[in-house]
């Protein structure tokens, strides 16, 4: 599903350059359950903004279904962000004008799918994450959990390849993070792909798979034991 | 994401922010009404004095030879050419000869000055004098050369006492010779009380038919103008070609004649309201132009508000195109909202104003279009900085910020 080859970013700020990841190898199968673990720094939120294709590598390649995410342009990585990745941010980042279904109906709008569909799709990713009862509220009318979720619905509201989770629990409680936790885990046990960046020992340990980084490098990559299954 | 989506979300961003977008939209209000409000009022000065002119005239010309060039007495005009101005050109309603000399008048009692035109029936076709009492003269008149003539109702009050004098016989002509001629009408003379005022040292003005004028006058009577009057004032400058050329191909001479026309008048002062119009219009164009910065502002400081929203949309699938049209839209829409509503203050201020001034504005429907044009441009034109401002924002710069 995801293969990166030699991934390289640097950022230069005037004359200084700083390598932010530094010859990153990983490969990641479908169906995968992974945590990509570390200090804040250590280079997994660049990681993380490289995976969602929301950044380009500065050297390496980046295969995702065996496609170069590397040297595609602008709109086509739109495209790959709208299709096959759906992104959880610790913030939620839902849009607080629009209600939990016209949130999730967004990226639908982009892909171009017609309302009455829209709405029919919209309305079942709620369903899945358990919130068929909070479609018209708006985001300040939910709590940090319901948030989240409505996050998760639009995430995978187009059946994308990936889910990536940025620090998904780092705004919640710790119910409100159970409840989340167990979502990602029904999904994946529904064959969804998810990576999940998070400084959190805890929530690493729900997933399968542990990968470590430090100073722009994988530093460790194991098969998590123990793992705390709901 | 297509239009429909893009105008919804625009409509939605619009309201989210109801009086910031009034306020936004004020400018552009104003930059329109004004706009609309003068050149309506413009246009209906025009064609106010268009009106104006077309009561007194326009499609009237004057043919007359020109006194500047040499001429001999074959260059003068015939009441025949009079004819074949008439019957030849066909844009020709009505031709009269013109002819006028001073003179004397003689009654029982005393003399004046006056001033005798010689012309014929058409000539109150074309000038529509209003007669008070009796009648204009006829085309038998003419042709009969009978000593008849029409006063104007002043004169008639200093010569008789009264206005109704239709039917009373006076002497006409000048020192050498003097006719009996008989009075068969009587004219109203718009200067009214201006000329009762000088009545004492103002000659009297009398028509008496171009015939008997030649008679009376023989030495000097040249037909030197012609009164034409058009069936309409389209093309009068080539009509009046037509007529000279025409006369000059039976006179067999070349660039004798020349044409006077109303409606060269008319062009002129029409242009110069039309200047006047477009340079006040122009100077309130500025504030539409003040309008559209402000409609930058306000999308700028928009963008800025926005950036998270932008990075979100984009980091879930919205393409550069996406963005810009979304922003493009907002401005397009607070302009037009802003111009529509500008249009109709306009319109309503040039009625206000225009009943204040006695003057009917005259609002055409191109004045409207360009209204909704010059709105919509400015939206766009305006809107486009911001709105590719936000599509390139970097979408995780965006989501970072605060």
């Amino acid at each position: 599903m995801i293969r990166l080859e030699n991934l390289v970013k640097v950022y230069s700020t005037g004359k200084i350059e700083f390598e932010a990841l530094r010859e990153v190898n990983l490969e990641v199968k479908e169906g995968e359950y992974l945590s990509i673990v570390g200090p804040s720094g250590s280079g997994k939120s660049t990681l993380m903004n490289i995976l969602g294709c929301l950044d380009r590598p500065t050297r390496g390649r980046y295969f995702l279904k065996d496609v170069d995410v590397s040297s595609l342009n602008d709109d086509e990585l739109a495209r790959i962000r709208n299709r096959e990745i759906g992104f959880v941010f610790q913030a939620f980042n839902l849009l607080p004008r629009l209600s939990a279904l016209e949130n999730v109906e967004l990226p639908l709008i982009y892909a171009g799918i017609p309302y009455s569909r829209r709405i029919k799709m919209a309305k079942e990713a709620l369903e899945k994450v358990g919130l068929s009862d909070r479609l018209h509220h708006k985001p300040n009318e939910l709590s940090g959990g319901q948030k989240q979720r409505v996050a998760i619905a639009r995430a995978i509201v187009l059946n994308p390849s990936i889910i990536m989770a940025d620090e998904p629990t780092g705004n919640l409680d710790t119910q409100s993070s159970i409840e989340v936790m167990k979502i990602f885990q029904s999904l994946n046990d529904e064959g969804a792909t998810i990576i999940m960046v998070t400084h959190e020992r805890d929530i690493a340990q729900h997933t399968k798979r542990e990968v470590r980084i430090r100073d722009g490098r994988i530093v460790e990559d194991k098969t998590v034991q123990n793992r705390v299954v709901y | 994401m297509n239009i429909y989506e893009s105008f919804k979300v625009a409509i939605g961003s619009i309201f989210a922010n109801k009086l910031r977008s009034f306020l936004t939209m004020l400018g552009i209000i104003i930059g329109i009404s004004s706009v609309i409000t003068i050149v309506s009022i413009g246009q209906g000065g025009q064609s106010a004095i268009t009106g104006e002119f077309e009561k007194i005239g326009v499609n009237i010309v004057e043919i007359k030879v020109d006194s500047n060039t040499s001429l001999t007495k074959k260059d003068y005009f015939t009441t025949k050419d009079v004819e074949l101005v008439k019957t030849r050109i066909k844009e020709v309603k009505n031709a009269a000869p013109f002819f006028q000399q001073i003179g004397i008048i003689k009654t029982e009692k005393s003399q004046k000055r006056a001033v005798f035109m010689g012309t014929n029936s058409d000539f109150n076709k074309i000038y529509k004098l209003d007669i008070l009492y009796g009648r204009f003269l006829s085309e038998k008149d003419v042709l009969a050369k009978r000593p008849v003539l029409v006063i104007d109702n002043i004169s008639a009050k200093k010569l008789f006492g009264y206005e109704d004098c239709v039917g009373k016989t006076i002497k006409i002509g000048n020192n050498e010779k003097l006719i009996r001629a008989l009075i068969i009408g009587v004219y109203k003379n718009e200067n009214g009380a201006l000329a009762a005022s000088f009545a004492e040292n103002m000659p009297i003005f009398s028509y008496i038919p171009i015939t008997l004028s030649e008679s009376i006058f023989e030495k000097t009577f040249n037909i030197n103008q012609i009164e034409v009057l058009l069936e309409n004032t389209k093309d009068s400058d080539l009509v009046a070609k037509n007529i000279i050329r025409l006369l000059e191909s039976i006179h067999h001479n070349k660039d004798k004649y020349k044409a006077e026309n109303l409606v060269k008048q008319l062009d002129q002062v029409n242009r110069i309201l039309g200047i006047f119009t477009a340079v006040i219009g122009a100077i309130a164009g500025i504030s539409l132009i003040v309008g559209g910065i402000g409609v930058m502002n306000i999308m700028l400081v928009s963008v800025t508000e926005r950036t998270r929203e932008i990075g979100i949309r984009k980091a879930i699938g919205a393409r550069r195109r996406d963005i810009l049209v979304q922003f493009l839209i907002e401005s397009l829409i607070i302009s037009l909202i802003g111009g529509i509503i500008g249009m109709m203050l306009g319109i309503l201020a040039a009625f206000a104003i225009g009943s204040f001034l006695n003057l009917a504005p005259k609002v055409s429907i191109t004045t409207v279009l360009i209204a909704f044009f010059f709105s919509s441009a400015v939206g766009i034109f305006f809107g486009i900085y911001p709105a590719n401002k936000a599509s390139k924002l970097d979408p995780i710069e965006a989501l970072r910020y605060e």
